[in-house]
């Protein structure tokens, strides 16, 4: 109980200060606002500032991984906006480059199946998919949290497992599905097939998140007269934001780049994704580069852009989180 | 609930308990234990956060065990205060109001009347982030006093607040109870929190409630050995011995008589057996000789600590260390020295910890 006694003294005494004689303590308007800047000469600087040989290599060795990475894309960028014959020979070969927008024009509306009408059909699939996971997601990773129930862990492993499956192999069950139920080549099943598919780890995902809020957090809401339902909606939900952004992004990027499963499910060309499309594109005689750049570039676009919208939410929630 | 006294009678088996507690309107209880002792618990129990395996909880003369904690219109205050953190002060505030459906009209007049008493009126649009422990500490405070709840139940609520906020504080949550008489348990660690503030103290061991007293009684008249060496900085000192003809025995230390000690309305003064004598470090007294008459205690100085107000020394009695609060040391190591006291600050304690003294010590703090 006495370190909680704040009366107890916890400084030496005043004798031994006193032997020490006043110059061992400095007068609080000596002490600068701002840390001394060290005076140096030039030479110690630049010692100072150049690197060693092997900090040298460390730098290297991560910049040539970087540019391996952003070699592909920036190669996609530039066959993009350039007419084919000046990327046949590669599209390094910076002389005599043109910029055109002739490749997205003509991707935009191609014929077989136009790229405007085929990334419109991908967002209806994927705008459902992802906030029909987000919500059932977070209603089935709330109990598995913070409540007890019989044969959760069983329930929960269940759910383990069914994700370790891979997508060929749900693919011929989910098949045969949708054709009896008629649903096969419809978007209401390739929606369906897709949620079904994002639950796995999203539960995992919001759970995992859920078990690091408090559960004073409920219980004060509890006392405070909530109901579960009020709980959930007014303190858990707000609460995962970040994890639920998280889970949007990710979901968002899988179900829109999704190959396997629309070319699986849906048959009609006039029904067909952005990456379903893009293979068309390739062309009949000779591979047409620039449009299958100009597609593929259009196709990205969709998560990258929602990525930078949701960047200052996700930021604004980890903020949120932290500040207890 | 007019002046009707409520129930809590509490056993979860479980968990060690077997608890009966009665607490009156508008009073300020405290409860009061190590960690671990399961007051925490206690306090859920009556929160409605837990439910009780065995026994009832009263509130009024209504049993509430199957009661939620929002129909049993308790507030609780959380050691960690349990703010919000996606919501504003005043949201935070507002919250349990929402939830009950108050209107905008009257919530806005109950936030204001309570951030007033408070004084967190400039902070209500700020996220409990941005605040400092104290103010946090009254944002939760805020959040279950709006309610107007009829018992009040914190846990803890100053541990985590630096030794001067937490003094501030108490000074100030004492006035509040006083202001609002609200039925008011609170838990603690913290015997000067519990001392300061309580009408009556609860001191729990293990699971069990050890003693139930106003504050003075409780360091007055200790009801076990383990309650006496509990209250009080630094802790009651407890003379090993054997009872022996109306003496105990200290073995080197000499012989203590309980003529004065033990009233004569107690057992006879042949009962025999291993006890404990209990002095509190302020009641004893120090002297380099031998007293020529009462009890005194034969010992060796160990160690003494300074600490400017007082000081306490550390005597050495049959391999038992003895604190001593002095004013003025005035003794020094290895000194050999004879405690004394008054009978009336002797309390003796038999094998099983239970409190032997009958005479009602007169003595008050």
């Amino acid at each position: 109980m006495t370190e909680d006694n704040p009366f107890t003294p916890t400084e030496p005494s005043a004798e031994t200060r006193a032997e020490t004689g006043g110059q061992r303590y400095t007068p609080v308007d000596e002490i600068p606002d701002v840390a001394p800047s060290k005076e140096l000469d030039w030479r110690t600087r630049i010692v100072a500032a150049t690197p060693t040989a092997w900090r040298v290599l460390k730098y290297g060795v991560a910049i040539a991984v970087a540019v391996l990475w952003i070699v592909p894309f920036v190669g996609l960028f530039m066959a993009s906006f350039r007419p084919l014959g000046e990327i046949i020979q590669g599209w390094w070969h910076l002389e005599g480059m043109t910029v055109t927008l002739e490749n997205y024009r003509r991707a935009w509306s191609y014929q077989t199946a136009p790229m405007g009408r085929a990334l419109f059909n991908t967002l209806i699939v994927t705008v459902p998919s992802v906030l029909v996971v987000m919500l059932l997601g977070a209603m089935a990773a709330y109990p598995f949290a913070k409540f007890e129930f019989p044969l959760k862990t069983t329930l929960f492993f269940l759910i383990l497992l069914v994700m370790a499956a891979p997508p060929e192999l749900v693919a011929m069950g989910n098949y045969n599905t949708l054709r009896e139920i008629g649903l096969f080549d419809t978007y209401m099943g390739l929606i369906l097939v897709h949620i079904g598919w994002g639950l796995g780890w999203v539960v995992l995902f919001l759970r995992n998140y859920l078990l690091g809020i408090p559960k004073e957090l409920e219980e004060a809401a509890r006392i405070d007269g909530a109901s579960r339902y009020q709980i959930f909606r007014t303190i858990i939900l707000p609460l995962s934001t970040p994890a639920l952004v998280s889970v949007a992004v990710i979901q968002f990027t899988w179900v829109w780049n999704a190959f396997f499963f629309p070319l699986v499910f849906m048959r009609s060309p006039e029904l067909y994704l952005a990456p379903q499309v893009l293979p068309l594109m390739r062309g009949r005689i000779q591979v047409e580069w620039g449009l299958m750049a100009a597609g593929s570039v259009l196709t990205m676009a969709a998560p990258v852009i929602l990525f930078l919208l949701l960047e200052r939410y996700y930021k604004r929630g980890m903020v949120a989180a932290v500040a207890d | 609930m007019d002046g009707v006294s409520k129930y809590f009678d509490a056993g979860e088996t479980v968990a060690n308990y077997r608890l009966d507690l009665e607490v009156a309107d508008g009073e300020f209880l405290v409860i009061l234990g190590p960690s671990g002792c399961g007051k925490t618990t206690a306090l859920r129990l009556i929160a409605g956060l837990e439910t009780p395996s065995e026994g009832d909880i009263y509130f009024d003369d209504e049993c509430v065990n199957r009661r939620s904690p929002s129909d049993r219109n308790v507030a609780m205050v959380f050691q960690n205060y349990a703010l919000y953190p996606h919501m504003s002060v005043r949201e935070n505030i507002a919250y349990p109001l929402k939830i009950r459906g108050i209107p905008p009209d009257e919530r806005d007049r109950r936030i204001e009347e309570v951030t007033e008493l408070l004084h967190i009126e400039g902070q209500v649009d700020k996220h409990p982030g941005e605040l400092s422990g104290g103010q946090r500490q009254r944002v939760a405070l805020a959040r279950a006093i709006v309610r107007e709840p009829s018992v009040f139940l914190l846990d803890e609520p100053l541990s985590n607040l630096d030794a001067k906020l937490r003094q501030e504080m108490r000074s100030e949550l004492k006035r509040l109870q006083d202001e609002l008489d609200i039925t008011t348990i609170y838990v603690t660690h913290n015997q000067e929190e519990a001392m300061s503030m309580a009408d009556n103290v609860v001191v729990m061991y293990r699971g069990t409630i050890q003693q139930i007293a106003p504050p003075e009684e409780l360091y007055a008249r200790p009801r076990t050995a383990w309650v006496a060496r509990f209250i009080g900085s630094p802790p009651m000192n407890l003379f090993r011995g054997t009872r022996r003809n109306g003496a105990v025995d200290l073995g080197d230390a000499g012989t203590v008589t309980l003529d004065g000690v033990v009233g004569s309305d107690l057992e006879a003064d042949t009962a025999a057996g291993d006890v404990s004598l209990g002095v509190r470090p302020e009641d004893l007294f120090i002297s380099t000789d031998p007293p020529t008459d009462g009890n005194a205690i034969e010992g060796t100085v160990d160690t003494v600590e300074p600490l400017g107000e007082y000081a306490l020394v550390n005597v050495s009695v049959n391999d038992q260390l003895v604190t001593v609060k002095v004013s003025d040391a005035g003794v020094e190591r290895d000194d050999r020295v004879y405690l004394t006291f008054g009978d009336d600050d002797a309390y003796l304690y038999d094998e099983n910890g239970e409190l032997l003294t009958r005479t009602a010590s007169a003595k008050t703090t």
